[in-house]
């Protein structure tokens, strides 16, 4: 049996990757941060004038105290924002006379600006874990490029993704839009008593050929418990092709989560069937 | 206590939290009148999502004259960051 053994585009992917992120990371580590000793909530009374339009510009974001250049989010998957709501997952499972299995899913993303209406994305992820054949474990990398047009979000970016043993790569430009609003329950909860929210991205993938693809996610919200639900379907070849994971999460503590989560479907790169169902610890940071 | 916007009008402070406040109050239709405060929370209280918060930034504009960055405005919490923000962008009258 062949060892899985990294192709030089993934490794090389990775490293530029780890390489940006380290210098953003330091340059934000530079940046003057911002100003937290005032209340987030302060009344505008209490605001202090600023001497010029650049400072007050400046001032006016700080004022929040909750500008930061650039933002960690670590959750399920960077795919959508429901996948970084949903935990990173980390199981281990034990059958009697088999080897101790385990199975993870995870992803970490950079968030930062690009200007007033632009920000930038740059993230890693991996469903992978012992647990799981080598045909069915993925890895990525992706950069994303956002413009708010309201009433519409646009998203131009570009992904390696490589299965396994690093046979099946698809490295591919991808370009997405989704309405900011507009219908009840898109992007924000239905009503007070109804925690219940989704989200459409309409997309296509130019790598070995174009894909389009339909993405959605819908989440619901009670108290401690946290379900969502995330699935995409591609146009592959002329055949329609689906994926769909959903999650049901109980919170811990802090971002820590007891979470059921399953999957079911052809998912990218290699569009073969799986699925599995799995009970494990969850962990995110960032989104709400 | 008043400001100017970008276009030169007067705003008192009270005038800014009230737009802001009725910005909000259209873009959350299921919550009623009395649900949204300075303290009401755009993503915990309103459930609203990554992007959503977007959406402030053209009625912002229309109503108090005012351009925000995307990026701070990911990041606010409450109504009354989004009051703060607004506010101190604005220009001493």
């Amino acid at each position: 049996m062949r060892a899985p053994r990294p192709a030089p585009a993934a490794v090389c992917a990775l490293a530029a990757f780890a390489l940006a992120a380290a210098a953003f990371a330091a340059r934000a580590a530079a940046q003057t941060p911002a100003d937290t000793s005032r209340p987030a909530a302060a009344p505008p009374a209490a605001a202090a004038p600023a001497p010029d339009t650049a400072a007050r510009a400046q001032a006016a974001a700080g004022t929040t105290g909750l500008a930061p250049a650039w933002q960690l989010l670590v959750g399920h998957s960077y795919s959508s924002a429901r996948a970084l709501t949903q935990p990173a997952t980390f199981t281990v499972e034990q059958e009697r006379g088999q080897p101790l299995y385990t199975v993870l899913d995870a992803a970490a993303m950079l968030r930062g600006a690009l200007a007033d209406r632009a920000w930038l994305e740059m993230g890693l992820r991996a469903r992978g874990g012992s647990a799981r054949p080598p045909g069915e474990r993925a890895y990525g990398a992706m950069v994303r490029a956002f413009g708010e047009l309201d009433p519409v979000l646009v998203a131009a970016g570009y992904e390696y993704l490589a299965d396994g043993h690093f046979v099946v790569q698809q490295p591919a430009a991808t370009f997405e839009v989704t309405a900011l609003g507009g219908a009840p329950g898109l992007g924000t909860w239905v009503s007070p008593a109804l925690h219940v929210r989704w989200r459409p991205w309409l997309g296509v993938s130019w790598g070995k050929g174009v894909r389009p693809y339909l993405r959605a996610d819908g989440e619901w919200t009670g108290g401690r418990f946290e379900a969502g639900v995330e699935t995409t379907g591609w146009l592959v070849d002329g055949t329609a092709v689906g994926f769909v994971q959903g999650d049901l999460s109980v919170r811990l503590v802090g971002g820590l989560f007891a979470t059921a989560s399953g999957e079911a479907g052809r998912a990218p790169p290699t569009f073969e069937p799986e699925g599995r169902f799995g009970v494990g610890l969850g962990f995110r940071l960032g989104p709400t | 206590m008043t400001r100017k916007d970008e276009r030169g009008h007067r705003w008192t402070d009270v005038g800014v939290q009230r737009a802001v406040i009725r910005i909000v109050r259209r873009l959350s239709p299921g919550f009623g009148r009395r649900v949204i405060t300075l303290k009401t929370r755009l993503h915990t209280d309103l459930g609203w999502d990554d992007w959503y918060p977007l959406r402030v930034v053209k009625p912002i504009r229309r109503t108090l004259h005012e351009s925000l960055e995307d990026r701070v405005v990911l990041a606010l919490k409450t109504v009354g960051d989004l009051v703060s923000y607004v506010w101190n962008r604005m220009e001493d009258a």
